[in-house]
């Protein structure tokens, strides 16, 4: 085990590196002057030469990558232009912001999803099942922005039960989390649908059953459990990207999390912080990810991590 | 000229009545699966129709702007969808922005779908250092913080209609490349390939004619999909501002103009919105019934092979 998480967290800190190198490269491959976005128009070409150097721009591009690798060994992600602080030290403010909404948008997603799923798999290929489908459908199409504009008119605007945006007490975590859940929920359930109607056919249900088993046992605890292994996936796939994905749904609601930065970041073309936001999500959904495959041995007993993948 | 068989009139030497029949699963299934494909295709073509032939109807110019007719409300006098905050005639500017979201929905499935194929089929065909490479990018590219990227690509290289085009087909290729690998991996073992070599065919020649359009069903099935999800990526690119300002504002932008006087007149805000998602449930249901109706064949990889939408 120890082995299989080294193993793990070598093959992402390549993958980490992969990503800010692009980002590096991207950044400094488009057109565009910081230093003029800084400056502003009315800047003589002195005071635009001296700010290129105080940010280290007027070297080459390989002496730029190779300060910027050394900065990153230290943590050291140079300083933000737009808000004169270090980058790392920005990203993490924001950071406890968007984990609340990443949090509380999984556990709604996962509280009402499993048993949508459930119930949609017993009921296969009925009526009811059939509507239920359709919503799934409707709400896997709404743009996220849209849902949550409309969120905000009817409950912060019209019916004012919460509050429309920013973050300043507990209820206004409601209709940024609603917007993020809609999305989700609509994809886990059909997950859970299908994987639970796969499980359904498998011959130890029909055992199972045989052998007096109850209905719902057979449901919650033979079916669901052995379902258990790709909806956890998924749902660790989702929350991770949540972790750095949230931008449309912050930038509604004005959430000062790590998304609405990002869009700020890249207005100002503020390069330390986006390449720190860049890292700081990315090692987080790495993080996700390789707790969740972490989890398979205890759900399934069979799963030996490092020899062979789980499939 | 058809023949009339009256059923028997004894009874019938089983219990399961013609009305068990009609509501039993399999046929539940297929009669759904045919009326998802009816809404949908409906849907889908009611914003589809009036988006393509937006030139011929008798609209005013969407940037024809009209300070004393300011947000006017739906069904007014020659405003269908009501004004916006400039005057400009909403109904105008959602189906002449709609061409360019289209367009570029179309362009980006067609880039990923001829990436995705190729690569993918190469991948599961040669097998490999070929399949590695491949499968190794597919993975780096689920890990990436993908709509983060697509902004950084587009603030970098200017929200211009071939970057972004551009961009939502690289999003979008591992789906179909994912899909094209494994549906490949099955096809080549099976004994017409076999034969194709014997006969002396070179390995392009099997793939193009014998694999590639033996797979290429399961594959359009899923660009149907892809092409909704493209309509949604665009939409929210350009709803954060990356979207294309020329020649016409696109859904996104339409709806965050709007959005700040979502209090007042809500139409500017609720309408762009209720077309995209029209549009974009239309193709998804469209998609789900064909791929019910096709799903007995193939069942497994195309049921695992679920729409996932990407992280917005």
């Amino acid at each position: 085990m120890p082995r299989y998480i080294a193993k793990r967290l070598g093959q992402s800190l390549l993958t980490v590196f992969l990503t800010l190198t692009t980002v590096f490269m991207l950044i400094r491959l488009a057109p565009g002057d910081p230093a003029y976005a800084m400056a502003g128009p009315l800047a003589s070409t002195e005071d635009l030469a001296r700010i290129r150097s105080d940010m280290g721009l007027d070297q080459s591009v390989f002496i730029q990558y190779l300060r910027y690798v050394q900065g990153l060994l230290h943590l050291d992600l140079g300083t933000s232009y737009s808000f004169q602080a270090p980058a790392f030290d920005v990203v993490l403010s924001r950071l406890p912001y968007t984990l609340t909404l990443s949090v509380a948008a999984i556990l709604l997603t996962t509280v009402v999803s499993v048993p949508l799923g459930v119930w949609m798999a017993r009921r296969a290929d009925t009526r009811r099942e059939l509507g239920a489908n359709v919503v799934t459908i409707a709400g896997q199409s709404m743009p996220d922005f849209w849902t949550g504009l409309m969120l905000i008119t009817l409950f912060a605007v019209l019916i004012p039960v919460f509050p429309p945006a920013g973050f300043t007490t507990w209820p206004s975590l409601v209709l940024p989390t609603v917007t993020i859940a809609i999305l989700q929920i609509a994809l886990i359930s059909r997950m859970v649908r299908r994987e639970m109607v796969g499980a359904f056919t498998s011959p130890y249900i029909t055992v199972g059953r045989s052998r007096g088993v109850s209905e719902r046992e057979l449901i919650w605890r033979y079916s669901l459990r052995n379902s258990a292994i790709p909806v956890l996936t998924a749902l660790g796939t989702r929350f991770a990207s949540m972790l750095n994905g949230v931008v449309v749904v912050e930038v509604v609601f004005a959430w000062p999390g790590v998304g609405s930065l990002v869009v700020r970041a890249l207005e100002t073309r503020d390069y330390p912080l986006i390449q720190a936001t860049v890292l700081v999500t990315s090692v987080l959904a790495i993080l996700v990810q390789l707790l969740v495959d972490l989890c398979y041995p205890i759900l399934d007993p069979r799963v030996r991590l490092g020899k062979g993948r789980a499939k | 000229m058809t023949t009339v068989i009256d059923a028997p009139e004894q009874p019938r030497p089983s219990a399961v009545t013609p009305r068990d029949v009609a509501r039993a699963g399999a046929t539940r299934r297929a009669r759904d699966s045919r009326t998802k494909i009816w809404i949908g295709g409906f849907l889908a073509l009611a914003v589809i129709v009036p988006v393509a032939l937006a030139r011929l109807l008798p609209l005013p110019s969407p940037d024809a702007t009209n300070l004393a007719a300011r947000r006017l409300p739906p069904l007014t006098e020659g405003h269908l969808f009501g004004t916006d905050q400039l005057g400009r005639d909403l109904l105008a500017r959602v189906l002449f922005g709609g061409q360019v979201s289209l367009t570029i929905g179309v362009l980006a499935v067609v880039v990923s779908g001829l990436i995705g194929l190729t690569l993918g089929a190469v991948a599961g065909y040669r097998g490999g250092w070929t399949d590695t490479v491949v499968s190794r990018l597919l993975e780096a590219q689920l890990s990436l913080p993908l709509l983060m990227m697509l902004l950084l690509v587009v603030a970098l290289f200017g929200p211009s209609i071939p970057v972004i085009t551009f961009v939502i087909a690289i999003a979008q290729w591992p789906e179909i490349a994912r899909l094209t690998r494994s549906l490949t991996l099955v096809e080549r073992e099976k004994p017409y390939v076999a034969a194709a070599h014997v006969l002396g065919l070179r390995n392009t020649a099997i793939l193009l004619r014998h694999v590639v359009p033996n797979i290429i069903k399961q594959v359009s099935l899923v660009v149907l999909l892809l092409l909704a999800q493209a309509v949604l990526l665009e939409s929210a690119l350009s709803y954060l501002g990356a979207g294309p300002q020329r020649p016409f504002a696109t859904w996104g932008r339409i709806i965050s103009d709007g959005q700040d006087y979502v209090t007042t007149s809500w139409w500017l805000v609720t309408l762009p919105g209720l077309v995209i998602a029209t549009l974009v449930v239309g193709v998804n249901l469209f998609g789900d019934g064909l791929r019910d109706r096709d799903g007995g064949a193939k069942p497994k990889l195309l049921q695992r092979f679920s729409l996932r939408k990407k992280e917005i």
